[in-house]
């Protein structure tokens, strides 16, 4: 989620304490799991905003729901103000998929992650971040458009050097 | 008709039904965008993991609050 795993080791200490400390707030109705998962999302992009890393989205808002609304609300990368060295510097910190998720939105980032690498379900997931279903299907099928698109414009760029 | 998205995504991870999986044998248009799919999934499960540092659990223990049996929070 934040790109940098001493942060990520802060962050998960973080939630781990709240956790802890508020566990006689739990609700055993849900899973500990995903009240875990809830915390320490919500850490995580609270500290995204804070910092404004790299969280734009190419495809608007993430409540946009017509082409019309994406399109207005879509934020262009060059209005981002990326000096040559911070590209540079960008280009360099991990693989292109960490780079391209770190493009994502929170949302849509912490949706991809707990999918196709926590492996969670769908309707996991929407429990785990209060979500509806449908937004979370959303949420990730734009997230994959847009790391597809990000992937195939650096491989046009390098010449198939950056990947699989 | 066309693969949806989810189909596609089931396929991407070899779990869609033989008979739906058979359009891809003779519709390039979802050939290729499964392909696109299949090329991230892949990307994203070789995503490195990381486990925590040895001090990790120390750390979180040093700053949670244990109630006493007299309501008193103690380290």
């Amino acid at each position: 989620m934040v790109r940098d795993r001493a942060l990520a080791e802060d962050l998960a200490q973080e939630t781990f304490i709240k956790v802890l400390n508020g566990i006689t707030s739990y609700k055993p109705e849900f899973k500990f799991s995903s009240w875990i998962f809830k915390i320490a999302n919500n850490a995580a992009i609270d500290h995204i905003r804070r910092r404004s890393l790299d969280t734009l989205s190419l495809d608007g808002a993430p409540d946009a729901d017509t082409p019309e609304a994406m399109k207005a609300t879509a934020i262009q990368l060059d209005a981002k103000g990326e000096t040559p060295l911070q590209e540079l510097e960008n280009r360099e910190l991990g693989s292109a998929i960490e780079r391209a998720i770190g493009r994502l939105r929170p949302e849509y980032r912490a949706c991809i992650l707990l999918r196709h690498v926590e492996g969670y379900s769908y309707e996991e997931i929407a429990a785990a971040l209060a979500l509806p279903l449908g937004t979370v299907k959303t949420y990730i099928h734009r997230a994959r458009n847009e790391l597809r698109g990000y992937l195939e414009d650096r491989r046009a760029e390098t010449g198939g050097r950056d990947g699989p | 008709m066309h693969l949806t998205t989810d189909e596609i995504e089931l396929w991407a991870q070899g779990l869609l039904g033989a008979a739906r999986a058979l359009h891809l044998a003779e519709c390039s248009l979802c050939l290729a965008e499964a392909d696109r799919e299949r090329k991230v999934l892949l990307e994203l499960a070789q995503l490195p993991r990381f486990a925590p540092s040895a001090s990790f659990a120390d750390r979180v223990m040093a700053q949670v609050k244990i109630r006493a049996p007299s309501g008193e929070f103690g380290a």
